[in-house]
């Protein structure tokens, strides 16, 4: 089966006043349908680029990105539009994501208006309830009078407006409480066994990868320095970052 | 505070205007004579039907004054809307598009606001002969650069902006972005600018006018200066009821202007007075409070039955709490729970909307609440070391971390410059890094050793208590174990008491010796960081715990 979302040896240069920096080299990825893939490293590693990237927020140097076996470089603009439909961005911060001047509604169904597609209300109804906040209640509510798990599910909800293959999801745990995180992947995994949407889920946290990822990619440095099933990976690492990782979550998460 | 006084000078500035804007429009009822009638003999004083007196031709000054202000608003005014309207375009144009178009527009904007602005126009106005739309196109020529500059800043930060990043990765064009995202998010900033052109535009007008080129047949204040002047006016005495009445209204008129302007700028600002609206729940809670004797004996810190209340909400409920010399106590609880409160009731750092209402903090035996400016400064470096949230944010990006540390040692206490680069050696090993370190700048550290550096500006004066509030949020794991296990290492090694606040339980669990739960302002649970994490008493605290994700190792993966 032709995988959602295949990167084959995309490279990303950032250019600054300090010069050419490498931020992506030679990154081979692939999301399967219905596949949740966990996104791991650390800080500077390159994760959100990987992510911005995908969703056109970067140009590639070189390399492909491929959804649904298309190669976006491929494809007319036009095309390109319609195939990124397929696919959508949850950015970290919950609280600067979402513009913050209009309300529920107008938020959500901001994708459908950019793709012009019809019967608005009922796609709006349906992705909040989707993540379980009950339309009448949140529909005409602003940014600012919702907590911050409210927001990264209306975050989600807009993602998933367009019923998208794919959702990219860019730490959208990180700046939740400690309590709220794990909700949000459980949301994160109903929507993949509920609704099929394949998700990559760039995150550091390993526990948070470990409660809901089929298979981990690390990246360190802007490579690819192992990857493979979640299980394989933490009981077997084989790269030494990947190790130092496993490390400092089980300082971290007081486990022996 | 702020919002009042920016509210008094709109009220001032706009009634100013209302009253001068109907004068403008009512010239024609008020004005007691024809503008062009010769209605009195030349040069008369003042008198009761001319309160003003008359000009070289008899005609009658009140009158001219009065139809003035119709001529010198409009040109004010249509000047800076086209001005407003053409910067506006072209700063959002350029700093949404960026690039070539970016480079090209500014350049030309730099040009534009290098010229001399009065030689210019006196240039322009001469080249196309003198009248009202020539004033109107040379101001409005001149004075558009600053906005589409202001404008230009503020879309570039906008078009940063997730919300707007998102919309572009959604396939968001800029025939959709631009007028539904963009504009509406800089439309405030356009107000405050489109007031202050106003302004600059009729100080302008005045001067072109006065500079003789303005439209002789439509007189604003800056003719009658003009012809003040030119009909020698200053020979007699009549100069005094010809030059200054003008004088006084554009004065008036342009400091109502920039009153408003300031009170538009003032409002476009984001506000934080909404943050703490909303009350901080219920008192379901109240009767679990465990708290802690108030005995204190020595402690370093000692908050005893602390209330803080934002405006009409109560943000910390009667806290206690006392962490000892060589403890490290957490405090922990999701955000709003009141914990980031107790940090700066602490260190005297509450917002201005915040008030104790009960209870005190006692930071090395003295009362926090009852101490001077002076006194809770003195405090704050001798005796209290601070660690902020964001390590960036904290240091000063253009000087070395050398210099910042040795700052904050010379902050308290006098000493020689050998004497301080010792100090600062010091700090940065006690923190785990090379004393060569002193020379770099914050951008050549990563996060970890930023946060290191903050700690040993921290540890500056030799501090008994280190409060850090969220110190590793935005630390990725590598980097948030190493900065924990430092302030873990000092505490045994200096002996410092320390108050960690984080929202992440199992985070500060491995390092703390008591935890305690905040929720809702309210203390809901302290104990061993052993008993909380295995026994929490509270259904709160249980949640807490539960809701953790926690990494499940198999045997194989400690190598």
């Amino acid at each position: 089966m032709t995988p959602v979302l295949a990167l084959r040896g995309l490279s990303v240069t950032f250019r600054g006043a300090g010069g050419r920096v490498p931020a992506l080299v030679d990154v081979d990825l692939e999301v399967a349908a219905g596949e949740m893939v966990g996104l791991v490293g650390g800080s500077g590693a390159g994760k959100s680029t990987v992510a911005r990237a995908i969703a056109g927020l970067e140009r590639p140097d070189s390399g492909t990105i491929a959804l649904d076996g298309a190669d976006l470089a491929t494809l007319s603009r036009r095309q390109q539009r319609d195939r990124r439909r397929q696919l959508h961005l949850v950015f970290q911060d919950p609280y600067t994501a979402l513009p913050p001047a209009m309300r529920v509604r107008r938020i959500v169904a901001e994708p459908l208006v950019i793709h012009g597609l019809a019967e608005r209300d009922r796609r709006v109804h349906d992705a909040l309830a989707a993540v379980h906040l009950p339309p009448e209640r949140y529909l005409s509510r602003y940014p600012h009078q919702l907590s911050g798990g409210e927001r990264q599910r209306v975050a989600f909800a807009r993602a998933l407006v367009t019923e998208p293959r794919l959702v990219l999801a860019d730490e959208p745990t990180q700046m939740l409480d400690a309590s709220l995180r794990a909700e949000l992947v459980d949301l994160m995994e109903e929507l993949r066994s509920g609704r099929g949407v394949a998700v990559l889920h760039i995150t550091h946290d390993l526990a948070l990868a470990q409660r809901s990822c089929d298979r981990l990619v690390v990246l360190r440095g802007g490579r690819v320095v192992e990857q493979g099933p979640t299980h394989a990976v933490l009981a077997r690492p084989a790269h030494p970052y990947t190790r130092a990782l496993i490390d400092a979550a089980r300082r971290l998460h007081h486990t022996a | 505070m702020t919002g009042t006084r920016s509210r008094r000078f709109a009220t001032a500035g706009g009634v100013t205007l209302v009253l001068l804007i109907t004068v403008a429009l009512a010239a024609p009822l008020l004005a007691p004579y024809d503008p062009s009638a010769r209605v009195g003999t030349p040069f008369a004083s003042p008198s009761g039907a001319h309160p003003l007196g008359t000009n070289d031709i008899g005609q009658d000054l009140l009158t001219t004054l009065i139809f003035g202000a119709r001529i010198s608003l409009l040109v004010g005014i249509v000047a800076a809307l086209a001005a407003t309207l053409v910067g506006t375009s072209i700063g959002v144009v350029a700093g949404y598009a960026r690039g070539w178009v970016d480079a090209a527009v500014m350049r030309l904007v730099d040009v534009v606001l290098a010229l001399p602005v009065l030689p210019l126009t006196i240039v322009i106005g001469v080249f196309l002969g003198p009248g009202l739309s020539t004033q109107i196109l040379v101001i409005a020529s001149v004075i558009w650069a600053g906005t589409a500059r202001e404008l230009r800043a503020q879309v570039l930060s906008v078009r940063e902006h997730d919300h707007i990043q998102a919309l572009w990765a959604m396939g968001g064009r800029a025939g959709h972005v631009l007028p539904r995202h963009v504009l509406p998010a800089v439309a405030p900033l356009v107000v405050p600018q489109f007031v202050l052109a106003t302004k600059t535009a009729i100080l302008l007008e005045a001067s072109l006018a006065f500079l003789g080129l303005g439209d002789i047949t439509a007189k604003s204040w800056g003719t009658m200066l003009s012809l003040a002047q030119a009909r020698s006016a200053f020979l007699t005495d009549a100069w005094l009821w010809w030059v200054v009445p003008p004088g006084v209204a554009i004065a008036v008129t342009v400091l109502s202007f920039a009153l408003l302007a300031y009170a538009f700028e003032e409002r476009a600002r984001p506000s934080l007075a909404d943050r703490f609206g909303g009350s901080p729940g219920t008192a379901d809670l109240r009767s679990a409070v465990p708290g802690e004797p108030p005995t204190s004996g020595g402690d370093p810190l000692v908050i005893d039955e602390l209330t803080v209340a934002y405006r009409d909400a109560v943000a910390v409920d009667r806290m206690r709490l006392r962490v000892a010399p060589a403890e490290l106590v957490a405090l922990v609880g999701q955000s709003g729970s009141g914990k980031s409160t107790v940090a700066a009731a602490s260190t005297g750092l509450l917002p201005a909307a915040a008030r104790i209402t009960g209870g005190r903090v006692l930071v090395c035996g003295q009362d926090v609440a009852a101490l001077g400016p002076e006194q809770l400064r003195s405090l704050r470096g001798d005796r209290v070391g601070l660690i902020p949230q964001e390590a960036m944010s904290a240091l000063d990006p253009v000087r070395t971390i050398g210099d910042q540390i040795a700052e904050a040692v010379t902050a308290h206490r006098r000493m020689g410059r050998a004497a301080v680069r010792a100090r600062v050696g010091e700090l940065l090993s006690v923190v785990s890094l090379h004393p060569d370190r002193a020379r770099d700048y914050p951008h050549q550290l990563s996060g970890g050793m930023r946060q290191r550096v903050v700690i040993a500006i921290a540890l500056a004066a030799g501090p008994e208590l280190l409060i850090a509030d969220e110190p590793t949020s935005g630390l990725d794991v590598l980097v948030q174990a190493e900065v924990l296990d430092l302030l873990d290492g000092l505490r045994r090694r200096l002996r410092l008491a320390i108050l960690v606040v984080s929202h992440d339980l199992p985070v500060v669990e491995r390092i703390a010796d008591r935890i305690a739960v905040m929720h809702a302002g309210q203390l809901v649970e302290i104990g061993p960081a052993g008993r909380i994490r295995a026994e929490p008493d509270h259904p709160y605290t249980r949640r807490l715990v539960e809701a953790t994700p926690r990494l499940r190792l198999p045997e194989a993966a400690s190598r």
